[in-house]
């Protein structure tokens, strides 16, 4: 008998079945994960019987024998608090901001009635999770921590009271490529030492790959195909998963066909940026080191690193939406002036696209002001007719029927409102577009659309991508050349497929070991 | 920490003195002066004193004249209460004033939390409504109508508290107090339950539930410290207007506080004693919002990185 078993779960929200005919099982020291894209109901089967969700569950839930399903709030808590751990996506939010690691830690350790662990236990407790200078960590408060500290700080917590089950959901979708690996390996390590039994819930098929023995693949709150890990993404029996294996970018895939670049669009030359240290201390930070990259006509170039490397600022510096410290930025030779002396050629020549498609849509607006909103101020010549046509034209660009324009922001999917921040920035017909982790955010089905949708919207105009990312599995889909980034400095360059071959600096290493 | 308080302390010297500045500048446009009575003064008398006061100087040479004596804590004499300095009936009205505010702040503070938390934990159900009504009730209600309205009903009718003036024990204190305390409690009430529900749904408290915690823990552990960030926002100006605001309070209830000496101050042209009582309530609200700001950091700690 399995540790942990489901069977024929059906999750309801206010009436609404979300999740339905779910059956999964997990064994001590096994692990079982759940894949799916967002909505497919996976992170609701994984929580929802612990009573973690609003919604209802139904069904056969035992855990360690206990019948979950029938049980009252007491119990439900009464489980949560001896039986099992739990690790969330979001390492930023998921801890309390007021309390220090060690506070948080001790609660956990106590929760299912130990006694007060000493500080010697707890700095155990962080060494475990592979935390540096953990003594030091305990008096911190969480948001001194990095993303992967913290995540390392939560599974620490969530391993503590000493669980039978460990449920992780998306435990590594919030952190970068290397960060990634790292933390899967500790889940692996831990489960192997203390007998764990994981459920492991991801939308990303590749970072389980490897990790986990049961795979269970979601769509629309059913489950398409379950079985060995292994079995299945050799040789996946349905449509849908094969078209999940497919979506996901691999190393080992075939090279994709790329236009030819032409002359240099834009350089940067010992580009600086620095920032005040934020609230009560003194001095500056330096986010951006004398970074130089170029840019060809045509070309795509991947602005890849690690979270805090500094891509994204010099992706805004370039784009006129940061601040430049230093250094110059190159147009077609000549200097390009800080943003509100840049002429609207300029303006127009440049264009964003932003990591959360949601958050960079004006709530308030329909798509059609959306996407006419570059116009209008750029291209004063141009009459309320004449805009709405290009904007009829640029949504068809992206793939997206006419209906969408009377659509507002909170009707879309991801997908719908990244293609629409696509059709945005294209519409002022821009030769360079920053594109600031524009798919890292997305399912990876609807992340390899919007990869297409890139590559052909360059194919066909001619376009410059600078494809600022920390996956160079998705990267090498797209980019000619690549630029790697670590600490605010550009420590490679190179023709992508050469760096992937033979990476030089231990941070690109990192990168493709990671990918 | 000490780096913010520093700053926060050099830079009230230039806000200060800007006050400063502008309030004795406007209150000259104001026409008339200290000397007008009822019955006009005969010129010779009106320039004596005037010369006295340093009135016939240049305006500029007794801004200066008023701003120097300052820095040496010397807030001039007062030219209506001919027998005292402005320095000794803030000493008198200052106690009281403060007293009261304190206390309708603690008041406040208590009823508003209290009520505020009970709502938020029966978010949507009738407890919830009820007290977000009463909450709006009291924080529109001036302090000019129930003043007057708890006197009436508690001091004339009930007969069980004094109606006006200080006098032994405490029990003058009560009516001022609640008068005073009862629109800030109910806009803290708003406030905390507000904060409360934006704080019930953040992640950090699914993960609290995730380890089996009874709710009130989760609740007063893991959620009240964030949800109070707006009080304490409110507070810092909510808590100088209380200490110095009670000009209407101090008049309803005839006591002799810092209020009054501003109203008459005001009326009578005094200048020093107005020019006091502002600097002294600017400096105060400069200090609550100083003491707001460090609430904060250790409501939550992100706030100390700015």
């Amino acid at each position: 008998m399995s540790l942990y078993e489901i069977r024929d779960l059906a999750v309801d929200i206010a009436g609404n079945r979300l999740v339905d005919k779910v059956s999964l099982a997990v064994d001590a020291g096994q692990c079982t994960a759940i894949i799916g894209a967002s909505g497919s109901g996976k992170s609701l089967t994984c929580l929802t019987p612990f009573g973690l969700t609003p919604g209802v569950a139904s069904g056969l839930i035992r855990l360690d024998g206990i019948d979950l399903a029938s049980a009252d709030v007491g119990q439900l808590s009464d489980a949560r608090r001896k039986l099992a751990g739990f690790v969330f996506q979001q390492p930023l939010t998921a801890l309390t901001p007021h309390l220090t690691v060690g506070a948080q830690l001790q609660e956990a350790t106590m929760q299912a009635g130990s006694a007060r662990p000493t500080r010697a236990e707890l700095v155990r407790q962080l060494e475990r999770v592979g935390l540096s200078r953990p003594d030091e960590r305990l008096d911190q408060f969480p948001h001194r921590l990095s993303g992967g500290e913290r995540q390392r700080v939560m599974i620490a917590a969530a391993i503590a009271h000493g669980p039978r089950l460990l449920i992780a959901d998306e435990p590594t979708s919030a952190l970068d490529a290397s960060l990634r690996a790292e933390i899967m390996t500790l889940l692996d390590q831990l489960r192997a030492e203390q007998g764990l039994a994981m459920l492991l819930v991801s939308h990303d098929l590749a970072s389980v790959e490897g990790h986990a023995d049961q795979l269970v693949v979601m769509d629309k709150g059913r489950v398409v195909e379950s079985g060995p890990a292994a079995d299945i993404i050799a040789n996946p029996a349905e449509e849908y998963t094969r078209r999940l294996i497919a979506a996901t970018p691999r190393l080992d895939e075939p090279a994709p066909e790329l236009s030819q670049p032409g002359d240099i669009l834009l350089g940067t030359r010992d580009v600086a940026v620095e920032f005040q240290r934020p609230g009560w201390r003194r001095g500056r930070i330096s986010a951006v080191v004398d970074a130089s990259i170029t840019v060809r006509q045509g070309e795509s170039l991947a602005l890849v690193g690690g979270s805090g490397s500094g891509k994204s600022t010099l992706g805004r510096a370039i784009a006129g939406i940061g601040p430049v410290t230093q250094g110059k930025i190159l147009w077609q030779a000549s200097a390009l002036p800080q943003r509100r002396n840049r002429t609207l050629e300029m303006r127009r020549s440049i264009q964003p696209v932003f990591q959360d498609p949601v958050a960079s849509l004006d709530p308030q607006w329909t798509v059609i002001d959306i996407v006419t909103e570059p116009l209008r101020n750029l291209r004063p010549d141009l009459d309320r007719a004449e805009c709405n046509d290009s904007a009829r034209q640029a949504l068809s660009d992206v793939d997206l029927p006419e209906e969408f324009l009377t659509r507002m922001p909170a009707s879309l999917s991801g997908g719908q409102a990244q293609r629409v921040a696509i059709a945005r920035a294209m519409i002022a017909s821009p030769q360079l577009l920053v594109l600031d982790e524009a798919t890292s955010a997305l399912d990876p089905l609807v992340g390899a659309e919007i990869l297409a949708l890139l590559a052909r919207l360059q194919r066909e105009n001619g376009l410059s991508l600078l494809f600022i990312t920390h996956d160079i599995a998705a990267a090498r889909r797209l980019c000619h050349r690549i630029a790697v980034m670590d600490d605010g400095c550009i420590v490679e360059t190179g023709d992508i497929q050469a760096v992937i071959d033979h990476p030089r600096h231990p941070a690109t290493q990192r990168l493709v070991a990671a990918s | 920490m000490f780096g913010l308080i520093t700053r926060r302390l050099l830079t009230a010297i230039p806000t200060l003195l800007v006050i400063i500045l502008a309030s004795f500048f406007l209150m000259r446009l104001a026409p008339g002066g200290p000397f007008d009575g009822e019955r006009p003064l005969d010129p010779a008398t009106q320039a004596a004193l005037q010369q006295a006061y340093g009135l016939d100087r240049p305006l500029w040479d007794q801004a200066w004249l008023y701003v120097s004596r300052l820095v040496q804590g010397d807030f001039g004499p007062s030219l209506v209460y001919r027998d005292f300095t402005v320095s000794e009936l803030i000493a008198q009205g200052l106690p009281i004033s403060l007293m009261l505010g304190g206390l309708a702040i603690v008041m406040a503070l208590a009823i508003g939390v209290t009520a505020g938390l009970f709502a938020a934990v029966r978010a949507g159900k009738a407890a919830d409504k009820v007290i977000m009504m009463l909450a709006t009730v009291a924080t529109a209600l001036p302090t000019f109508v129930t003043g007057p309205a708890l006197a009436l009903l508690f001091g004339l009718w009930l007969g069980l508290l004094p109606v006006s003036g200080t006098g032994d024990g405490v029990a003058w204190l009560i009516m001022p107090v609640v008068a005073l305390a009862l629109p800030v409690s109910g806009a803290i009430a708003k406030l905390t339950r507000a904060g409360l529900a934006s704080v019930l749904k953040q992640d950090h408290i699914r993960t609290a539930r995730a380890r089996g915690l009874s709710e009130t823990k989760i609740l007063f552990k893991h959620g009240l410290r964030p949800a109070l960030v707006p009080v304490a926002s409110y507070l810092g100006p909510a808590a100088a207007g209380l200490l110095t605001g009670a000009v209407v309070v101090e008049t309803v209830f005839g006591l002799p506080g810092l209020g009054r000496y501003f109203v008459q101050g005001a009326l009578n042209r005094d200048y020093p004693l107005v020019l006091g009582v502002v600097t002294l309530y600017a400096a105060l609200i400069i200090l609550f919002n100083l003491f707001a700001d460090l609430i904060y950091g250790w409501l939550d700690p992100r706030m100390r990185e700015g």
